[in-house]
């Protein structure tokens, strides 16, 4: 292959422009879709008759309303619109045009709060419409003295009740106000900063009769849908399929992952991407990132050696490497190199006395030994700084040096370099400044995130919703 | 006072305790929704036909604590003791506004 001068991931921006929002694949899309109607039925489900949506401006509320009106199904929902005309609506959220036009709509801007009532009375009487939404209720609401509202408010709870219809509350006020009070649940839309990045998150302050197994969390409004991520699920190994080979993209290695190729472009050849990680992530998101490369190098004919993470399962490893691969591949041209396991240090009084040079030579060795038997003679090196940082606690700066050796001989040979990196590592600047890329995985809300930042990118909420061995990104927006 | 005069007078009360027992509920939005609604904003309603209309728009329990707000409103009008009225138990608005109507004209 042809190689390149320059180290570093390729910049997204190229691949905004050509392949549309990174990470965020159709099919990835449609599935966090599905989960995300279903997970919504749930919340809307038994005694949840009415609803209040808050938060501030430009938080969502509308879009999340909206999809609330489309599971209520064709032509039994009602919007009722106190603030914006359906045609701007459409504009706004195109991605609800044909909810907009499938349900009732009602333009109540100019209208006063008999009238709006009124037209409630109208909808709820012949009890066929399932859900009303009241964008926004207070719009309404705040021309109203306290008593007036509140007895408003409960005609409005007396009217959902006995038609069996839901309604659903949008507000823009802040506060508890006295809607809060009478409502079944309360969902709060806000939109935090995390690594200098927006992250829409949604609050669930009351849902009356229903079990709430987390009251955060994390959402996105990707392509004008309303999509949430549930916790992070270790997925199904067993589903594991035969490899389909990536082949590489204008002279870099692929990553074997579609979503990692358009989040970062891929590898070029002779670089060094550090992967920060925090405490919670679990291990098989960091295996999602860990072993798509090695898999595409090993069926690419090129070779792969691994030192894994501290409490990293070799047979599991193993196990998940061979259903996607040959397994005379794996036996062939892969090297796992555990460093806490004297065997693997060739004799079993090293391990007491071994130092960073030993683990560098045996890695040498076997980087020699392994590119013969590539078909390019590149290698992919996947190393856990964790676990030699642990074995050489008390000589860091020999470590450092060696790793230092390592990225310069691996980009001469214009291999391919991954270290893991824990977001506590005392050389974790120093590494990071000698790596050409470098992203950050962390958990919030219970969803695993990624993001670059060199190249800087955008946030992502990884899950595995395809093939269990690879990542699904989709871009929080 | 005439027969007329006295029903008419009735009329008149119970149109007026028909709003004020809704708005003590329903505040006065509500109240004014409910009678455009119910197209009877100006009418005298009927009591019958007027607790049907509730009843399909709020339920029995919302319909009948709003009937009783109405006749509370209505015997605080006639300045009648409340408990001269069954408003416990099975209550029923039209035979109870039948009753009261039968007193004023008495």
């Amino acid at each position: 292959m042809t190689t390149k001068k320059s180290t570093g991931l390729k910049p997204l921006i190229q691949v905004d422009r050509q392949r549309g929002a990174p990470g965020s694949g159709a099919d990835d899309l449609a599935e966090t879709r599905i989960a995300t109607v279903l997970g919504l039925k749930q919340f809307m489900q038994g005694p949840i008759r009415t609803l209040l949506i808050k938060g501030l401006a430009g938080t969502g509320k509308t879009t999340v309303a909206l999809e609330i009106l489309k599971a209520a199904g064709k032509g039994k929902g009602a919007y009722i619109s106190s603030r914006v005309a359906k045609e701007l609506l459409e504009k706004h959220i195109p991605a609800m045009k044909n909810t907009l036009q499938s349900q009732e709509f009602l333009d109540i801007r100019l209208e006063d709060a008999t009238s709006a009532l009124d037209f409630v009375m109208q909808l709820t009487e012949p009890k066929k419409i399932r859900t009303i939404v009241f964008d926004s209720w207070d719009g309404l609401a705040k021309e109203l003295e306290q008593k007036e509202r509140l007895r408003a408010e409960k005609t409005l709870m007396a009217l959902a009740n006995n038609s069996g219809a839901q309604l659903i509350f949008v507000s823009e006020e802040p506060g508890a106000t006295t809607i809060d009070y009478l409502v079944d649940g309360i969902l709060e839309m806000v939109t935090v900063e995390e690594q200098d990045r927006a992250v829409r998150e949604f609050i669930i302050h009351k849902l009356r009769g229903t079990k709430i197994p987390q009251h955060k969390y994390l959402f996105t409004l990707l392509e004008g849908k309303f999509t949430f991520f549930g916790p992070y699920a270790i997925p199904d190994y067993s589903k594991v399929s035969k490899f389909i080979q990536k082949p590489d993209i204008d002279g870099s290695y692929s990553f074997g992952s579609g979503a990692l190729d358009r989040l970062f472009g891929g590898i070029i050849p002779g670089s060094t991407l550090a992967i920060e990680y925090d405490e919670n992530v679990p291990y098989p998101a960091l295996r999602a990132i860990e072993l798509p490369p090695i898999i595409n190098f090993l069926s690419m004919g090129r070779s792969a050696i691994l030192l894994p993470l501290p409490g990293a399962n070799d047979e599991r490893t193993n196990s998940i490497l061979t259903k996607a691969l040959d397994e005379r591949i794996v036996g062939d041209r892969l090297r796992i190199l555990n460093v806490v396991r004297t065997s693997d240090l060739e004799t079993t009084n090293l391990l007491k006395n071994v130092t960073p040079n030993q683990i560098h030579e045996i890695v040498t060795r076997e980087t020699t030994r392994l590119r013969e038997k590539s078909k390019d003679q590149s290698v992919l090196l996947v190393k856990s700084v964790s676990a030699l940082e642990n074995l050489f606690a008390s000589d860091l700066d020999s470590l450092l040096e060696v790793t230092s050796q390592e990225i310069i001989t691996l980009a001469q040979s214009h291999d391919a370099h991954i270290l893991f990196l824990p977001k506590d590592s005392p050389i974790r600047s120093r590494i990071l400044s000698m790596s050409s890329s470098y992203a950050k995985l962390f958990v919030r809300d219970g969803t695993v995130l990624m993001y670059g930042v060199k190249p800087h990118t955008g946030i992502y909420a990884l899950q595995h919703l395809e093939d269990p061995t690879s990542p699904s990104l989709t871009q929080l927006v | 006072m005439s027969v007329t005069s006295r029903a008419e007078d009735f009329a008149t009360t119970f149109a007026n305790a028909v709003h004020g027992g809704l708005d003590k509920v329903l505040g006065q939005s509500g109240a004014a929704a409910v009678l455009s609604h119910m197209k009877m904003a100006n009418n005298l309603p009927d009591p019958a036909e007027f607790h049907k209309k509730l009843l399909a728009l709020f339920g029995l329990q919302a319909t009948v604590s709003l009937e009783r707000a109405i006749v509370k409103d209505l015997v605080t009008r006639l300045r009648w003791a409340l408990d001269l009225l069954n408003l416990e138990g099975d209550f029923d608005f039209s035979a109870t506004m039948r009753r009261i109507e039968r007193g004023v004209k008495r």
